[in-house]
């Protein structure tokens, strides 16, 4: 069984929560849902729309063929019913009706369709909407009379429906985070709200400080307080940053930072989807320094990877950068379970530290014992100025190279430390192999069995980079003699910017390259027709 | 404890005779006497700096702290009191660190009202990077960046203070040390967020204000309402950070007054959150998804 599904209407009408109410009726009853989000910038108006793929098996990303068009208003047809299959059908709410009942008529005319039972949905109508679910309730029952059973759907075992923003909000949790400061920015903030709803139920501060330079500087001062800080933005943002990045290298406070990447330069494309930060994330900040940047593919993955960006950041007392875009971010995945990290919850934090306590103590891995102040009758200083073990100020270059060389001592034991983190992950079979990092995973995933001969290795951790396994799976596909094999790597980006980072990491050069960047994600499609 | 205990053994860069000196022993005598008093602790004060010539005194305190980045004094203030309520935060900053490249944080830290202090060094004049004009500058100063005379009126930032919501407003003059240290004591212990101004007239690149800060600068009487909210305005306007006529220069703590702190809206802001020994209950996080 494999359905696809498009809800559309002008902003206002509740395309995405009707979207995301029929996704959750689907998982409900045991089916996989990819759930894409595409909108303009803007409040009302417009023209948004949803596109569900619905599976009996696993699926991770959406198409633009239709079975079912769920049209809110008649642009929606207007422009979507091209894209109609021949045997699809269209159903369109009246626009006299109040929106909340035009959209859930049309969700009882299609549950109908598929023979679901009313109960089930009335019981969904209540999980989702609470006190206001009789409205939801009597306009499905309203829109399940106006058809017929034409399919019968079987019910499965009810599956976990998660987009890649609540995937990063319930990692941070995970992870034992304190405190998320963001500033809003699309497609970064609705992890703010998803934290910032959920802030006293699970003890964490959430705050909206006046600029994204208050937001960096404030965790930091937070992270030297003894809190597990988070902070999150998208480009723009992360570009104001930029130099407290460089203050968290050189102060040695632990901060992850969430990076939602959307298309730039400056504003861009402020609802639409992109990869080209990669080497901004990669490279930003003054100075030489160590960070850790992760890319996670799918929500599973986000919430694995944001507990070890707090993991690696407390323990080497490094900035870590957890990359994300908008189609990770605003995309619903589902998974049979929700998996977390193995990784235990610590801050790092000594207990009884020495009475000659010193906070940038040189040891032989580089990293000092953390100790924050209040906890004794020492002091704890952080020095944005290059400083002496204690935290003075120093001038002197033997001093000076002592700690540069005691920060980047650290770098050995975080790449072994990564090793074991599966920095990369190689799907399917084949002597050809696709490289990418990031949300592509999905539509990759989804090419893959229609593709012959072709594996997938998806590459998710780009700092420290895991040079030697990467080179050692792209050289099993680099051509040999007469055999002529094929490395392509898929980027939604311009340049393809992954391709140079595999460069300068390995030596090795990427010729072929799948590229996107008209703020849309790719289908399984556009990698198919170009391969 | 006595002011000698915050002494640490760094070498003291600033100019000799710079009214820097006269700030950095105010602040270990208020710390000294504050802790005397049972007032703070020790080990639960952090002090936060910026960059300039002010910005040294965190090498010359012996107490916990953050040397940050340039302008940015007050979020991290605000970030360490997000971090540990428990802690005293006192950040020091100069004029041009504050209200040039900090200005924004500024304003909002008078909004939000933490409770912490916030001491600006004012020297009119960026010192360090040698000599160019501040947004407290007077209009005309001639300088390198400023060969045709600067072209604005200054800030001034205690009517800014009091006008956006700060609960203190002080002005000290660093020359009058004992004057300055009860203004500091009194920043320190007031719950919300203080300002405290401190004249700090540079010897070297706005030499003209030593001699009329001197002849100038006066207490606010004993009589001075500080709960009166306009009286202040019409206080902290005898002098606008001018230089063209002689006018007299209050000091002294112009306005105060409680509010609910920052800190007050977060129930779950309790104790610091580094003793919090955090358990995750997953089946919990992820009903929501089922």
């Amino acid at each position: 069984m494999q359905k696809t599904i498009l809800i559309g209407g002008e902003a206002g009408l509740g395309t995405a929560v009707t979207s995301h109410f029929v996704g959750k009726i689907f998982t409900s009853l045991g089916y996989y849902v990819f759930n894409y989000r595409d909108y303009p910038s803007l409040i009302r108006g417009g023209h948004n729309f949803n596109i569900l793929k619905i599976s009996d098996k696993p699926v991770y990303s959406h198409e633009y063929k239709y079975d079912f068009i769920l049209a809110l208003d008649q642009k929606t047809v207007d422009i979507h019913k091209k894209d109609l299959k021949q045997s699809g059908l269209v159903f369109k709410a009246k626009e006299t009706e109040p929106k909340i009942l035009a959209n859930n008529i049309l969700i009882g005319l299609l549950f109908k369709y598929f023979g679901v039972d009313l109960n089930i949905l009335f019981a969904a109508a209540e999980k989702t909407f609470g006190k206001n679910a009789d409205l939801v309730k009597k306009s499905i029952q309203e829109g399940y009379q106006l058809d017929s059973e034409k399919e019968k759907l079987k019910k499965l075992k009810p599956k976990c429906f998660i987009s890649g923003t609540e995937a990063i909000g319930i990692g941070a949790i995970a992870a034992g985070m304190d405190i998320y400061l963001a500033y809003p920015m699309t497609p970064a903030s609705p992890v703010l709200h998803f934290l910032a709803k959920r802030q006293l139920e699970n003890n964490i501060l959430v705050f909206q400080p006046e600029n994204e330079i208050a937001v960096i500087n404030a965790a930091l001062g937070a992270s030297f307080a003894g809190a597990k800080a988070m902070v999150g933005t998208s480009g723009g943002g992360f570009a104001l940053m930029t130099e407290g990045l460089s203050l968290a290298a050189m102060t040695e406070l632990p901060l992850v930072i969430y990076l939602g990447q959307r298309p730039a330069p400056a504003t861009g494309l402020a609802t639409h989807t992109g990869q080209g930060d990669l080497k901004f994330a990669l490279n930003a900040g003054h100075g030489e320094f160590l960070r850790v940047v992760l890319s996670p593919g799918d929500a599973q993955e986000a919430v694995i990877r944001t507990q070890e960006a707090f993991y690696l950041s407390n323990k080497y007392r490094i900035p870590v950068i957890l990359l994300s875009d908008k189609h990770l971010a605003e995309s619903n995945y589902t998974f049979d379970e929700i998996a977390k990290s193995s990784l235990p919850i610590d801050r790092f934090i000594v207990e009884n530290p020495q009475e000659d306590y010193r906070p940038y103590a040189l040891t032989p891995n580089g990293i000092s014992p953390r100790a924050v102040p209040g906890q004794g009758n020492f002091v704890v200083r952080a020095n944005s100025y290059e400083h002496n073990e204690y935290g003075y100020t120093i001038e002197d270059s033997a001093g000076a190279v002592k700690m540069q060389d005691k920060r980047f001592k650290k770098l050995p034991y975080l790449k072994k430390e990564i090793d074991k983190l599966n920095p990369i992950s190689v799907y399917g079979k084949g002597s050809n192999l696709l490289i990418s990092h990031g949300s592509t995973k999905g539509a990759i995933l989804d090419a893959l069995p229609q593709i012959k001969n072709f594996r997938f290795m998806q590459i998710s951790y780009l700092k420290p980079f895991p040079a030697e396994k990467v080179a050692k799976e792209i050289k099993k596909s680099m051509p040999t003699g007469r055999q002529a094999k094929k490395v392509v790597l898929v980027e939604n980006s311009v340049t393809g910017s992954l391709a140079d980072v595999i460069k300068e990491e390995t030596g090795i050069t990427i010729k072929n390259k799948i590229l996107k960047y008209d703020g849309r994600p790719f289908t399984p499609d556009d990698i198919i027709n170009q391969l | 404890m006595t002011p000698q205990d915050f002494t640490t053994k760094e070498i003291n860069t600033w100019c000799p005779g710079c009214p820097n000196f006269g700030i950095l022993n105010s602040i270990k005598e208020a710390l000294a006497e504050l802790v005397n008093e049972g007032k703070i602790s020790v080990k639960d004060t952090s002090l936060v700096a910026g960059i300039g010539c002010h910005g040294k005194i965190f090498d010359y305190v012996n107490l916990n702290g953050f040397n940050g980045l340039h302008g940015r004094v007050l979020p991290v203030c605000l970030g360490i009191k997000l971090g540990n309520p428990d802690l005293t935060v006192v950040g020091f900053g100069g004029d041009g660190d504050t209200f040039d490249e900090g200005v924004s944080h500024f304003v909002h830290a008078c909004r939000y009202n933490a409770d912490m202090t916030m001491m600006v060094h004012t020297n009119q004049v960026f010192a360090l990077t040698t000599g160019q004009a501040t947004a407290l500058t007077e209009k005309g100063f001639v300088d390198g960046s400023t060969p045709l005379g600067q072209g604005e009126k200054p800030i001034n930032s205690l009517l800014m203070a009091l006008d956006l919501g700060a609960t203190f407003v002080a002005r000290g003059y660093a020359l009058q040390g004992p004057h300055l240290k009860e203004l500091m004591k009194k920043a320190i212990t007031h719950k919300g967020f203080a300002f405290l101004d401190i004249l700090q007239p540079c010897i070297v690149y706005h030499k003209h204000s030593v001699p009329y800060l001197t002849k100038n600068v006066y207490k606010l009487e004993e009589t001075h309402d500080a709960g009166n909210f306009s009286q202040a305005l019409e206080r902290v306007r005898e002098w606008d950070y001018s230089y063209e006529k002689d006018t007299k220069v209050p000091i002294g703590v112009f306005y105060q007054t409680e509010r609910a702190t920052f800190e007050s809206q977060w129930p779950q802001l309790k104790q610091p959150w580094h003793t919090i020994d955090r358990k995750t209950n997953w089946d919990n996080i992820i009903r929501e998804f089922k």
